[in-house]
């Protein structure tokens, strides 16, 4: 009889604190989306120009090359880890496919693929320096950071870049999709690929595993090396795609391109709900949100003729924002 | 000298955890210049006692006196100011600084900002001095022996100020029979300084050798006061074992004849802990290892399961011989592992009951050879399969698995062994914060695991556990094999025994 009773009781406790679980994760999707919201409106109440069709096509362009390369420090900080080469990569990127198409004349596609292949070496890199030599990954990507940096700018020299190239030129101008280009169509494309990848796969499911406890994953038969070597490899990949579609987009390369979006990447991570200090917990998708917000306040801020050197100060300000709401949030666990 | 009150007297003490009762009115009292024993099982309130005295838990109720003054004790910091020092069982030095550094930690000599280094490694060296033990206090932690940590371990507790009471939480589990005498030595040159010491251990016959008298706990409450002069190890195995839940569990299945063997161990020999076990675990058994803390069952566990460096000898499993080099060798060859920690090494918390079921199948539920997509349909009704075959409740499988109870926790990580069909299943302490009703759910797992044909292997140091689950008891005594018991004639007295090295008679069982 008591034995009956309490189990109930234990049962019922059991059911309430699944709910305010599930309460507690709705309210947190949900209060990024609100966020969003609430920029939204008081922007566009701010500001006449905020809101118009022009200026809102512009945001997604401004976002869609750190989108594209937050999409990679997503997997790697899902999967506990962290990538500082992101921006580097991206100017390496820029060169190659700059330099074969302008300069070498090359098609656009060997480019590309060119681009994408040494991208995706630096990830390699990474991923081998993490994964089976054991370095600490901020000091692992710290290293190539500064080989990518000084490849890129080694091909580059102490030129500019320009390029002429009618396709590069499509991709931020020709519109297929309620009026967004190319470049947003294939921002908005790898998001949708990437929350199919971590949903609904063995590799993405195995990503959250090791992000949320590396012994357990260990113990429970999964290769840690191949998962961190694969996300390293991703996102290598995917800051390759990003110095391409940057180069579309400003048709310009020079020595500073891509300088500190890993830092626009890890904000845009973090302010979507991912954590720097865990990994798996977190969503692909919200990363998204994540960067729509940081660019409609950096948009906001130009368009109120805000100092570009404040705007930097304001994103390193929304960093340590994130990490502390990080900090807050996890705390209370 | 206010010689006739105790140093320290704890009376009516208790400490309510969610669910248990820890303490239970616990009284105790210690003089100074005396060695007080405190002996009990695992679970039976040592480690929350010790706790309270540590400032790391605040008692629920009851009334500690220093003295004969009232004191609460709050936090490790006010502990200290106290005089109450503890040295505990896990080493908690830190290997890359120095002895000095570590003997001094958080109480660092300072000239100015910096630390005085000089002043460091002459406080160290007095006190080791004082210990009468040659350990140079500017070598590095890492470079000394163990047992030479675990008396830098107590070198750091006698920098307190004035140390009152000390208390020594299993000192012996590491040390070898010499450094046992040399701890002794120390204990008694403390004690005949006036300190009053708390000794406690799982080995009765060094209780009964240091202490003047021994307090036993079982199930959070005191059951006897003994002088130790005047009681003998069989005598505190009595006390110390009672009556208790886990003979409550009766096995309703075993298998008729042996299967085949799917678990051979020759001369295992992991670094300097297992010395040479032989062991056979056949299809349908549960076989047990038990012995005291460090004697070698958990490293033998770990190396089966491919979770330990340093392993030497034969291991066979399923007749292939293979040293598993990581535990994902050992699954590939048919070991699973559950270990005693089973929030670091065993859950995904904030993964949902069911993926934490599946992860170590997703070959079973993922099809395709690149992008390998997980049919969400076939996860659902495998993760339900192995859900209801472990007794988990089917809504559960949507919730994170850090919201469930210890022992729900233990079946999801059944259940994922379950999935993974696992041919040898090695559990370590695999009850071990999990309240009572589901400690007898887990049995029957076990056993209908076995009954499935796996073999069992379960490391446990609660006898009467042992007892009513195994087919077979193996007691390691030193890291070899002390005695091999059919649970069904030994009792648990032959079982206690021989875990203390005193060998009774031997059950050869093949």
């Amino acid at each position: 009889m008591t034995v009956g009773a309490t189990s109930v009781r234990a049962r019922r406790a059991a059911d309430r604190a699944a709910l305010a679980d599930r309460a507690r994760w709705l309210a947190e999707t949900l209060g990024i989306v609100a966020v969003a919201g609430a920029l939204v409106l008081a922007f566009g109440l701010t500001s006449s120009q905020f809101l118009l069709a022009e200026n809102v096509r512009n945001i997604f362009v401004q976002i869609s090359v750190v989108g594209v390369a937050a999409i990679g420090e997503t997997l790697v900080m899902l999967a506990g880890g962290l990538d500082l080469s992101v921006g580097s990569v991206v100017l390496l990127s820029e060169v190659i496919s700059a330099d074969l198409t302008a300069t070498h004349h090359l098609a656009w596609p060997v480019a590309l693929l060119a681009a994408l292949g040494a991208a995706g070496g630096i990830g390699l890199l990474n991923g081998v320096l993490v994964g089976v030599v054991g370095i600490e990954p901020i000091l692992a990507t710290l290293g190539t950071l500064l080989v990518a940096a000084g490849l890129g700018q080694l091909i580059l020299g102490l030129r500019y870049l320009q390029v002429g190239n009618p396709v590069f030129n499509d991709l931020a101008v020709k519109n297929v999709l309620f009026n967004l280009p190319i470049m947003v169509v294939v921002m908005l494309a790898l998001y949708a690929l990437a929350a199919f990848v971590v949903r609904m796969t063995a590799f993405g499911r195995m990503v959250y595993a090791v992000g949320g406890n590396r012994r357990a994953a260990r113990l429970s038969g999964l290769s840690l090396v191949g998962v961190t070597v694969g996300v390293y490899v991703v996102a290598g990949v995917l800051s390759g795609v990003a110095g391409f579609l940057n180069v579309a987009q400003t048709g310009l390369v020079s020595q500073n391109d891509g300088m500190g979006m890993e830092f626009q990447a890890i904000i845009a991570a973090l302010v979507g709900g991912l954590s720097v200090t865990a990994g798996g917990v977190g969503r692909v998708e919200r990363t998204l949100l994540g960067a729509l917000i940081v660019g409609m306040m950096t948009n906001y801020q130009t368009i109120k003729g805000i100092d570009p050197s404040f705007q930097q100060a304001f994103l390193g300000g929304l960093l340590v924002a994130a990490i502390l709401a990080d900090r807050l949030l996890r705390g209370r666990q | 000298m206010t010689s006739n009150v105790p140093l320290l007297r704890i009376s009516g003490l208790t400490k309510r955890f969610p669910g248990t009762l820890a303490l239970d009115g616990v009284d105790l009292s210690v003089d100074r210049g005396r060695v007080h024993g405190l002996v009990g099982e695992n679970g039976a309130g040592k480690s929350t006692l010790l706790k309270i005295l540590a400032g790391d838990y605040q008692p629920s109720a009851g009334r500690i006196e220093l003295d004969g003054d009232e004191v609460h004790v709050g936090t490790p910091r006010r502990a200290h100011e106290l005089g109450i020092g503890i040295v505990y069982q896990e080493l908690s030095l830190l290997t890359n600084l120095s002895v000095a550094h570590n003997i001094s930690l958080g109480s660092e000599p300072t000239s100015g900002l910096a630390i005085d280094e000089r002043a460091l490694v002459e406080t160290a060296r007095r006190v080791l001095d004082r210990m009468g033990v040659a350990i140079d206090p500017e070598q590095k932690v890492g470079k000394i022996p163990l047992a030479e940590r675990q008396l830098v371990e107590i070198a750091k507790v006698l920098t307190l100020r004035q140390p009152r009471l000390l208390i020594f939480d299993e000192p012996t589990a590491a040390l070898g029979q010499a450094d046992v005498e040399r701890l002794f030595r120390i204990i008694e040159a403390l004690r005949d300084e006036g300190v009053a010491i708390i000794f406690v251990s799982h080995r009765y016959r060094e209780v009964l050798r240091i202490c003047d008298k021994a307090t036993v706990l079982r199930n959070g409450r005191v059951v006897a006061e003994v002088a130790c002069a005047e009681t003998s190890v069989e005598h505190l195995v009595e006390l110390t074992l009672g009556e208790r839940v886990a003979a409550a569990f009766r096995r309703q299945w075993r298998s008729e004849r042996p299967g085949e063997p799917v678990l051979e161990l020759f001369g295992l020999e992991v670094g300097s802990r297992v010395r040479g076990v032989d062991l056979t675990v056949r299809r349908g058994e549960i076989v047990s290892i038990c012995g005291l803390l460090g004697s070698g069952q958990s490293h033998l566990a770990r190396a089966v399961a491919g979770d330990a460096p340093d392993v030497a000898g034969t291991i066979r499993v399923k007749g292939v011989e293979a040293i598993p080099r990581s535990p994902r060798h050992a699954l590939r060859l048919g070991v699973a592992l559950i270990t005693e920690n089973r929030q670091e090494e065993g859950l995904f918390p904030d993964m949902p009951v069911r993926a934490n079921i599946t992860i170590a199948s997703l070959a079973r539920v993922a099809a395709g050879r690149i992008l390998r997509l997980i049919d969400p349909r076939r996860e659902r009704r495998l993760a339900a399969e192995a859900a209801a075959a472990t007794g988990i409740a089917q809504k559960a499988l949507g919730r994170r698995v850090r919201l469930l109870s210890g022992g729900n926790q233990q079946k999801s990580l059944l259940a994922r062994w379950l999935m993974r069909r696992a041919d040898v299943l090695v559990l370590i302490e695999p009850t071990r914060g999990v309240d009572v009703g589901a400690k007898l759910e887990i049995y029957r797992e076990l056993e209908e695991l076995a009954r499935r044909g796996a073999g069992v292997l379960v490391v446990s140091t609660d006898i009467l556990e042992t007892m009513a689950l195994s087919d077979r008891v193996v007691v390691l005594y030193q890291g070899r094999v002390a005695g091999v018991f059919d649970p069904r004639i030994a009792t648990e007295q032959d079982l206690l025994l021989a875990m203390q090295g005193t060998l009774p008679r031997v059950e050869a069982v093949t």
